[in-house]
């Protein structure tokens, strides 16, 4: 079964690239914060919330604080949602055919959602305030834990597949057997390291508010705020959908897409509403110690697996 | 040691009525002894004054316009009262009382935190005096 | 130790006046090598009402109700050490049956201050769902004290000589379910602390602080009964219905952070168990006794244990219906060292909760402290007192 193509300007501007990413980040992220108020016993946010929210940011000053290089200050936030809304042009959005797509676009892919994270650490490095610099330096910090297992849990459906395409691993995963049976430890690396990436809790060490307020964002407010958390929402969707994409049997149609990333996002809530906060030194050893370890036990097997596997079947 | 403690209230509590309510759509019954708005009665009172006596907050404000008549009337400022409640353990006529209903007493203008309670006829007599004697201060009007 | 000094040349992060972690406002500098706290320096008096002077004019009944207002969490402790002071001044003696009332009220009130402190300390660690269950479970406590008292927060039982509230057989009941529903939750929750993974990379083994340190540096209540230290006032010197109904100590020896999870929750337990024993054996009579209006001159000291430790009173008469002075010390300023001095060493992510972790009030133990240079004494009027405070944070 083939996905669906479309022209290139509408996918930049409205689908997928443009205004209905911007439009579904923020339809995750109430979705997101009103599982975690029902885990909690609470009635939670309205569903129009998130949209309030960004409204009110932008209609706010924004104060460049002393001490910062101005453009960078300014850039930083654009920066950082162009490189998200560029990663969702590779991704098989909505169970549509990815817009552009060319061999090894995973590992641009990944890149283009690390670009995020970066701009966060030097947005935080770049004001003078104190509790932007200790978050930025846990930001960074925790950039480097995740990047790798996160890459090698995302690398095994890959091998598998024999392809760097992902819309080529979409189909693969469609038309095989789901990768969360064949890959458990790979989808377990793979949705924590999500969440790492994202700092949602209980990785949220780097904006952590009982003790650097916001970390990172403590200087933003009004629009580069604003962009920031839309850069947020926009890659939850995204790695959801590649996580759901590769790991829970590919995305072939938009209800496809609707039912697996809101069991994947739902998943995620509960375990955000279950732990405490890790401190930075127990989520980089975590990752270190267990993530990546394990992704890499994962890599081995799969690849003995794939050597072993001509052998046994006559290949 | 375990991952995860709180798995299950967080998986129960997916199923259940959240604990939180839209207020002001609403709300909880009140227990009967809620300390709320103050009243008071004129037809018992004394003009003893051990209630203004004992109130930690300048609330309430006899004045006397005959004692052998009773005709009392109480000034009571709602934004001072702190709700203890001394003023009705000091009255030993049971003409103070606290409502267990009005307990929502806030408001935008100054006018509704003074209330003037006794005979109609008392009050009305007191508040022309008031602004006979000092037409400046009109104490029923909100600030320009 | 001033906190410009100690942060020369130095990383220094400051928490507060307004900082997320607060609900209060108060000032901590933390000087920071990398994420490992090496100093730590508090400020405090950002929140000083000038309540002690309020006191001298105003009459006693006035006072109870203002020193009610000292704390918004353990008020009904303020109120009943200086009625027990005033009345120990006055030479009576509250009835059998309004003591208990005061000690049930008393341990209510412990209830409803620590599950409102493991929910602070859950949120201070990131541990947001635990918040929101212990306060949705505070929530049961509260509306006990709101139904038999009439507000949630200032309860004003205590009147000079007694008590103003009841309890008849439909409250007796309703406590009686209030506190079997939270029994059940709090044992719950001591599994979970006890258990939790994250939790407890979260708590052991942080702040920790060994009997010795404890004594030395002056740490009350449940703070120090986490560290060994076996301090209690209801056992040591019992007040108001302690006499006839005893508490159990409950002491931890480890003195880290979880230790005081441990003993806060497990001093919950016998909370119950205190007040069904004093429901099963409320003594029948009078509930308040009569009161003179001008207390005999005289000065006494009046101690009482607040959820956060020991709270006392010093009360001095002069003979009119107005007290000369009164001079409150509240369990929050006893464990300031505690911080402080154990807060080096440890992560600053740690700081948060070692903060916490002894349940700090700040407006409570905000008080003018003046030292004279020369020996020039000097009466302060209220006047003086404002002018002087809105010169200070000019």
């Amino acid at each position: 079964m083939n996905n669906l193509t479309l022209p290139a300007l509408v996918s930049l501007l409205f689908f997928p690239g443009g205004l209905f990413l911007l439009a579904g980040g923020l339809v995750y992220e109430y979705i997101d914060r009103k599982l975690v108020a029902r885990f909690q016993n609470r009635i939670g946010p309205r569903w129009f919330q998130p949209l309030a929210d960004v409204i009110k940011l932008l209609a706010k000053e924004e104060i460049v604080p002393n001490g910062v290089h101005k453009g960078l200050f300014i850039a930083l936030p654009v920066i950082g949602l162009a490189s998200t809304l560029t990663a969702a042009l590779y991704v098989p959005m909505v169970g549509f055919a990815p817009a552009f797509s060319f061999r090894g676009d995973l590992i641009v892919v990944l890149y283009l959602l690390s670009v995020m994270t970066l701009c966060l650490g030097l947005a935080g490095a770049n004001t003078a305030d104190r509790f932007s610099l200790v978050g930025a330096t846990r930001t960074l910090t925790q950039l480097f834990s995740y990047e790798a297992p996160f890459l090698l849990a995302l690398l095994g459906p890959a091998i598998v597949a024999r392809t760097w395409q992902i819309g080529e691993i979409n189909l693969y995963a469609q038309n095989n057997l789901w990768f969360v049976v064949m890959q458990p430890i790979g989808f377990l690396v793979a949705l924590v390291g999500l969440m790492g990436k994202l700092e949602l809790p209980p990785f949220d060490a780097p904006e952590a508010e009982t003790e650097i307020v916001a970390g990172p964002l403590t200087e933003y407010s009004g629009r580069g705020l604003a962009l920031f958390r839309i850069g947020k929402n926009v890659e939850l969707v995204i790695g959801l959908t590649l996580v759901a994409a590769f790991y829970l049997g590919g995305i072939a149609n938009p209800l496809d897409f609707l039912w697996k990333t809101l069991v994947l996002l739902l998943v995620t809530a509960a375990l955000q509403s279950l732990f405490a906060r890790l401190r930075i030194d127990q989520t980089v050893g975590l990752w270190w110690r267990a993530g990546a370890l394990l992704a890499l036990l994962q890599l081995v097997a799969i690849i003995v697996g794939q050597m072993i596997r001509p052998l046994i079947f006559g290949g | 040691m375990s991952i995860g403690a709180m798995i299950g209230d967080i998986l129960r509590s997916l199923f259940k009525k959240p604990a939180t309510q839209r207020y002001p759509y609403e709300r909880y019954p009140t227990p009967d002894r809620l300390r709320g708005k103050l009243f008071y009665d004129p037809t018992k009172c004394t003009g003893c004054q051990l209630c203004i006596k004992d109130c930690p907050s300048d609330a309430i404000e006899l004045i006397v316009l005959d004692k052998v008549n009773k005709r009392f009337v109480m000034r009571y400022n709602i934004d001072r009262c702190t709700y203890c409640a001394q003023c009705v353990q000091n009255c030993r006529f049971d003409c103070l009382s606290m409502s267990n209903e009005q307990y929502e007493m806030a408001a935008l203008q100054r006018q509704p935190f003074e209330v003037f309670y006794g005979r109609d006829e008392d009050v009305q007599f007191l508040l022309e005096r008031a602004t006979r004697e000092d037409p400046e201060a009109q104490p029923c009007q909100p600030p320009a | 130790m001033d906190a410009q000094q100690i942060g020369k040349g130095k990383f220094v992060v400051p928490i507060g006046p307004q900082h997320p972690a607060l609900k209060e406002p108060g000032h901590f500098e933390f000087t920071v090598d990398g994420e490992i706290v090496t100093g730590a320096s508090v400020r405090l008096g950002y929140v000083h009402r000038g309540i002690e002077k309020g006191a001298e004019n105003r009459n006693y009944t006035q006072a109870m109700y203002l020193m009610e207002r000292v704390c918004g969490i353990c008020s009904h402790v303020h109120a009943t050490a200086f009625a027990l002071g005033t009345e120990k001044l006055a030479g009576i003696t509250a009835p059998p049956r309004a003591q208990a009332i005061r000690s049930l009220v008393g341990e209510l009130e412990r209830i409803h201050s620590h599950l409102l402190w493991l929910g602070v300390a859950a949120h201070e660690g990131g541990f947001d769902t635990l918040f929101m269950y212990s306060w949705r479970d505070r929530e049961v406590v509260m509306d006990l004290l709101e139904g038999l008292t009439g507000n949630r927060v200032n309860y004003s039982v205590n009147v000079i000589g007694g008590v103003k509230v009841d309890v008849d057989d439909a409250q007796r009941d309703a406590i009686l379910k209030g506190v079997d529903f939270l029994e059940e939750r709090t044992h719950h929750y001591i599994k979970i602390i006890t258990t939790d993974e994250t939790l407890l990379g979260r708590t052991v083994g942080v702040g920790v602080m060994t009997k010795e340190q404890a004594i030395e540096l002056g740490a009350i209540g449940p703070t120090g009964r986490a560290s060994g230290l076996e301090r209690d006032v209801r056992v040591d010197a019992p007040y108001a219905g302690y006499k006839d109904f005893p508490v159990r100590l409950v002491t931890d020896e480890a003195g880290d952070l979880q230790a005081r999870f441990v003993v806060r929750m497990k001093e919950l337990l016998e909370s119950y168990r205190l007040i069904r024993e004093i429901l099963d054996h409320l003594p029948t009579g009078d509930l308040t006794v009569r009161a003179p209006r001008r207390i005999p001159a005289g000065e006494t000291v009046s101690r009482v244990e607040a959820p956060r430790g020991e709270l006392f009173y010093y009360i001095k008469s002069n003979g009119t219906d107005m007290p000369e002075r009164v001079k409150i010390r509240t369990p929050s300023l006893c464990n300031w060292a505690s911080v402080i001095n154990l807060a080096p060493g440890y992560k600053l992510a740690d700081m948060p909760m070692i903060l916490s972790g002894i349940d700090p009030c700040f407006s409570c133990n905000d008080r003018l402290i003046k030292v004279n240079d020369r020996s020039v004494s000097q009466v302060w009027t209220w006047e003086d007192l404002r002018q002087h405070g809105i010169e200070y944070y000019r």
